[in-house]
């Protein structure tokens, strides 16, 4: 397996799953009609800061120093991207299921299993496909989406009070990319085990992998409840699903009763700590990878040895 | 044989506790031979195919290639190409995508030839195969394995639900412009009058067991159809038929083994077709 052979079954992936390519295109091409749209007829901004009430404080920042700008700069460039990554999840989470069990389904398995492609190099490439090719084309689509929205609404903020909205803060911007590629790919090695769980399933279910996927997890957490009274698995499961956001810090945790200059301050130094690199000083980062690579060890050996087709 | 491409030795497979599809089948298939496996339903034809392309596991000796499938699949698969069935190409596959897919990952694939037999069908390059017809889906598969530059190709029941005029423009254009007296075909199929003629060696299965592995050539010299005259029917079943039927009123024996001198005088006598001797050996092969 060389690594045209390798890139060669990736693109297969795209043809089979065209939804992992489009869905994020759309997706970033609707916040930018958005942002195109989003000025009423007599061509006043109406850009929803969640701010309400304190649009004159918001204002006073804006005015402030450079340092800040970049800091509001940051947050709004860094934060218009989350729409196409929840997207592309969903779309992640069907595709994995999917990968494994749609070809023995239709029995297109007997053809990709008349070629010289190992059970290992296939599985890989689905996996690979998930956790960094897709990842890096929500990254690469985010970031020309982001430039795009830069330029409307620095055209759409020039002459308004809000105006240093639409200055461009490339060291901000450079950092902040580096920043989100970063995250995404420690967000692919803290969800590898989830990965390579649903890959499990599907090469594994008979039928209905959507529902073998969730329901064992589901029903040992209430048997658990029921006959122990404790909620380890669900402590278990909900740990892997929510961390990466407690170490990559997106819970932007604001008071109600804050001030704007102190929701700005917190989503601001929540910004300067964004990285997730802390992840790979955690144990349960390797533990999960540990997981995932006998999920997908398991996963090669079935479709090796799986013979319905 | 020194030559041989396949070597099989009491293979053994069951399927549940029930279920024997393999029950110590021995074999063997030569370089640059056409051979037909053929055998009822349940025979265990599939599941032979499926253990020499290491697709099931099963007990006993098998050498494809000078490789055991079950541990070098990986490399056995350059040398071998197979079309399970008609149905096999997924809906979602545009043509011009499938041929960049073998040309990505097969090292012996030749995309001139390729273009070169898909230009003699009507398939449109940006065709999906949800597009096509049953019959344009085998084209394009046979376009496919056409170029690639395997050893040995094996097919199960490649012409199953297609027309009298696309199954035999399959087997001519797989024997005028793939075959080569190097490369080995294995072919399983139900049809077997439409094979007859283009297979040099066959091999019946029954229960699990090869009941027939002989050379084409080979057969009138082993067998023999006897169509008996009416009063001689009796002296006919004193040779010990392998087989007897009523045709029109008259009786038709196969005998194996026996000289033609012995049956001269008992009828008229003729080789037996393939398909004569399938019905023959399965008859008799029955429990």
């Amino acid at each position: 397996m060389n690594a045209k052979s390798f890139f060669t079954l990736v693109k297969r992936e795209t043809w089979e799953h065209r939804s992992l390519v489009w869905v994020p295109l759309i997706t970033a091409a609707l916040i930018v009609i958005a942002a195109i749209v989003s000025t009423n007829v007599s061509g006043s901004i109406r850009l929803d800061m969640e701010l309400d009430g304190e649009s004159s404080a918001f204002f006073g920042l804006l005015a402030s120093d450079q340092a800040t700008q970049a800091k509001l700069f940051s947050i709004w460039m860094g934060s218009i991207g989350l729409p196409v990554l929840f997207v592309t999840i969903i779309v992640l989470f069907f595709y994995l299921l999917d990968a494994l069990y749609a070809e023995r389904k239709d029995r297109s398995i007997l053809f990709w299993k008349s070629m010289p492609v190992s059970d290992s190099a296939t599985v890989l490439a689905k996996l690979f496909t998930s956790m960094v090719a897709i990842p890096l084309w929500v990254w690469a689509v985010s970031l020309v989406m982001g430039l795009l929205t830069f330029v409307v609404i620095a055209f759409k903020v020039s002459g308004t009070p809000i105006a240093p909205l639409g200055q461009f803060h490339f060291g901000a911007w450079f950092v902040l990319q580096l920043t989100l590629l970063q995250n995404l790919l420690l967000a692919s090695l803290w969800y590898a085990p989830i990965a390579g769980w649903l890959l499990l399933v599907s090469v594994w279910a008979k039928r209905a992998p959507f529902l073998w996927a969730v329901l064992p997890p589901s029903l040992l957490m209430i048997f658990e409840e029921i006959i122990f009274n404790t909620a380890h698995v669900a402590q278990l499961v909900g740990y892997r699903l929510t961390h990466y956001f407690d170490a990559a810090s997106v819970g932007f945790a604001v008071e109600s009763d804050a001030g704007s200059q102190s929701i700005i301050d917190s989503i601001a130094n929540t910004y300067d700590r964004m990285s997730a690199a802390s992840l790979l000083a955690e144990p349960h980062l390797y533990s999960g990878l540990a997981a995932a690579a006998i999920f997908v060890l398991l996963a090669i050996r079935l479709r090796r040895w799986r013979d319905d087709a | 044989m020194t030559d041989a491409v396949i070597v099989a030795k009491d293979l053994r497979k069951r399927y549940g506790k029930q279920t024997v599809a393999l029950d110590g089948s021995s074999f063997t298939v030569g370089r640059g031979r056409i051979v037909g496996l053929m055998g009822p339903n349940g025979a265990g034809k599939t599941t032979a195919l499926k253990a020499i392309l290491g697709l099931t596991p099963f007990e006993g000796h098998l050498d494809v290639l000078g490789r055991d499938p079950r541990r070098e699949r990986d490399s056995l698969m350059q040398d071998v190409c197979f079309i399970a069935d008609v149905a096999v190409l997924p809906k979602w596959l545009r043509v011009n995508d499938a041929i960049d897919y073998v040309a990505g990952v097969h090292p012996r694939f030749d995309r001139a030839r390729a273009d070169e037999v898909l230009a003699r069908t009507e398939i449109r390059r940006r065709s999906k195969v949800s597009e096509l017809s049953k019959g344009m889906i085998t084209q394009l598969h046979l376009a496919l394995i056409m170029a690639i530059d395997a050893k040995l190709l094996v097919l199960d029941e490649p012409t199953l639900g297609l027309d009298l005029l696309y199954r035999r423009a399959f087997y001519e254009t797989l024997l005028n412009d793939y075959f080569d007296h190097e490369r080995t075909i294995l072919v399983t199929t139900h049809q077997v009058e439409e094979v007859e003629n283009l297979l040099t060696d066959v091999l019946f299965i029954n229960q699990g067991r090869i009941v027939l592995d002989s050379a084409i050539d080979a057969l009138p010299s082993r067998y023999a159809q006897l169509i008996a005259n009416g009063d001689s029917c009796e002296a006919a079943r004193r040779l010990r038929p392998i087989y007897e039927r009523e045709v029109f009123g008259r009786t038709a024996f196969v005998f194996e083994g026996r000289d033609a001198s012995e049956l001269a005088a008992l009828g008229e006598i003729r080789t037996p077709s393939v398909a004569d001797l399938f019905v023959a050996k399965m008859a008799g092969s029955a429990p």
